[in-house]
């Protein structure tokens, strides 16, 4: 959303209506905020009303530029309280998520979507927000009901959320319905992928064909999950050429080691990573990379030596990430004694982080692999 | 579900596990100031927020 969303000249339009506010949440210095606000993904949006502190409107993930302006309308209403009907039932709803009820959160959602008239504009935000609600395993059968009755017939961004939340949850099905369900919301977002006339950012596409992997690879089709993979690459490497600077470029690196990986061909993101670290020499996330490829292809020494280099730029809770890759690392060249104090490393650094920045659950993984490795 | 990366996967103890998905772009990416971002400074944001009357929009990302 940085390199695609945030720099449309269309927003300029939009610049007076807050005031604007990024936070690093990798940063130590906004642990406060992460205490008052938690967030549990990237990207998420908030809309706080300054006087009472209260988050009173809460979006989890990407969004086009219409969407966002969508965001901030509904932002606006829910702070000076204007709207009736389903408009006022959506803020009551965004207003519950804002403080992190869940559960009425999501009833108020669900009343909204009942109360409103089929064209109702707010209707696709409401869906977006419960489907996000509904995303955890224990809702699964819900949000893939939830998903089928709302998939709209237009192809829009709003299908591709849709789409791509109902085979999040199909995967999560246990039984016969699984099947049948995965197979129907991968249709939908296999017609997505490829679809002109939805507007979105180009990594936004990539994450689709993510998807479409993990589909195939949950199927049990390492062939299926293989050749998609290749297509997505091709699709990154396309994205990639047109980027207009090395930053935008860079933007599609992640996608790109994971496409080389899924499609078994790790080494094709080698010299992608390299030219990103010599292009930016500041940025941890090339060599971070790096050190991921280089180990896949048994490169172990310059695997190593990219950790390192990772390892002098990064700052917080990333960190943690790069340390037990190291440890990775290490053990697959089969030292385990330096495994292990990479491991004990990234431990005491852990425990030292923000409680905001860190989760007891991270620590406790981090003590059982450390236990594992003996 | 739309594009997002959990914070629990920013802490996977994974060993050498795909970094799967872009999250932000790299941090040296200098945004052309479409919109007026305060960077990390909630305080700074605040105050401006109770001056001038309006909300606050946050957008909390992550450099990976």
């Amino acid at each position: 959303m940085r390199a695609f969303v945030f720099t449309d000249r269309a927003l300029e339009r939009q610049a007076g209506r807050f005031v604007w506010l990024s936070i690093d949440t990798e940063k130590e210095r906004n642990a406060t905020f992460l205490e008052k606000y938690p967030i549990e993904a990237y990207p998420t949006m908030l809309v706080i009303e300054p006087e009472g502190e209260q988050a009173i409107l809460r979006w989890v993930g990407s969004a086009t530029v219409r969407q966002l302006e969508k965001l901030f309308d509904d932002g606006e209403r829910a702070m000076l309280g204007r709207g009736s009907g389903a408009d006022a039932v959506l803020a009551a709803a965004d207003r519950l998520l804002g403080a992190g009820k869940k559960a009425e959160a999501a009833a108020a959602y669900k009343d909204a979507i009942a109360k409103a008239p089929a064209e109702w504009p707010g209707r696709d935000r409401a869906v977006d927000s419960l489907l996000g609600l509904l995303s955890a395993p224990a809702s699964a059968k819900e949000c893939v009901e939830t998903a089928r009755a709302e998939l709209p017939r237009e192809r829009t961004p709003h299908y591709a959320n849709v789409a791509m939340a109902g085979l999040d949850c199909a995967a999560a099905l246990e039984g016969p319905e699984k099947k049948p369900a995965v197979a129907e919301f991968e249709a939908a977002v296999r017609s997505a992928v490829g679809e002109p006339r939805i507007e979105m950012p180009a990594d936004d596409r990539a994450g689709l064909y993510s998807v479409l992997v993990d589909a195939r690879k949950e199927a049990g089709d390492e062939a299926g999950a293989k050749a998609t993979a290749t297509e997505w690459l091709a699709f990154l490497d396309a994205e990639a050429a047109r980027a207009p600077s090395a930053q935008a470029r860079a933007v599609f690196d992640s996608f790109r080691l994971a496409a080389s990986i899924e499609a078994g061909d790790p080494s094709h993101a080698i010299p992608i990573l390299e030219r990103s670290e010599k292009d930016l020499p500041g940025d941890y996330n090339p060599p971070a990379r790096l050190a991921i490829a280089y180990g896949e292809v048994g490169r172990f020494d310059e695997a190593l030596a990219a950790a390192d280099r990772a390892l002098k730029l990064v700052y917080g809770p990333r960190k943690i990430r790069l340390y037990t890759t190291k440890a990775g690392i290490l053990e697959k060249k089969g030292d385990k004694e330096a495994a292990r104090a990479a491991l004990q490393e990234a431990l005491r650094y852990a425990q030292g982080l923000p409680k905001a920045q860190v989760s007891p659950r991270g620590i406790e993984a981090l003590k059982a692999r450390l236990a594992k490795l003996g | 579900m739309r594009l997002a990366h959990t914070v629990a996967a920013s802490l996977a103890i994974a060993s050498a596990g795909v970094l799967a998905g872009s999250c932000a772009g790299p941090p040296a990416a200098k945004r052309a100031e479409i919109l007026p971002f305060i960077a990390d400074d909630y305080a700074r944001a605040l105050g401006e927020a109770k001056s001038r009357k309006l909300p606050i929009f946050v957008e909390a990302w992550a450099p990976w």
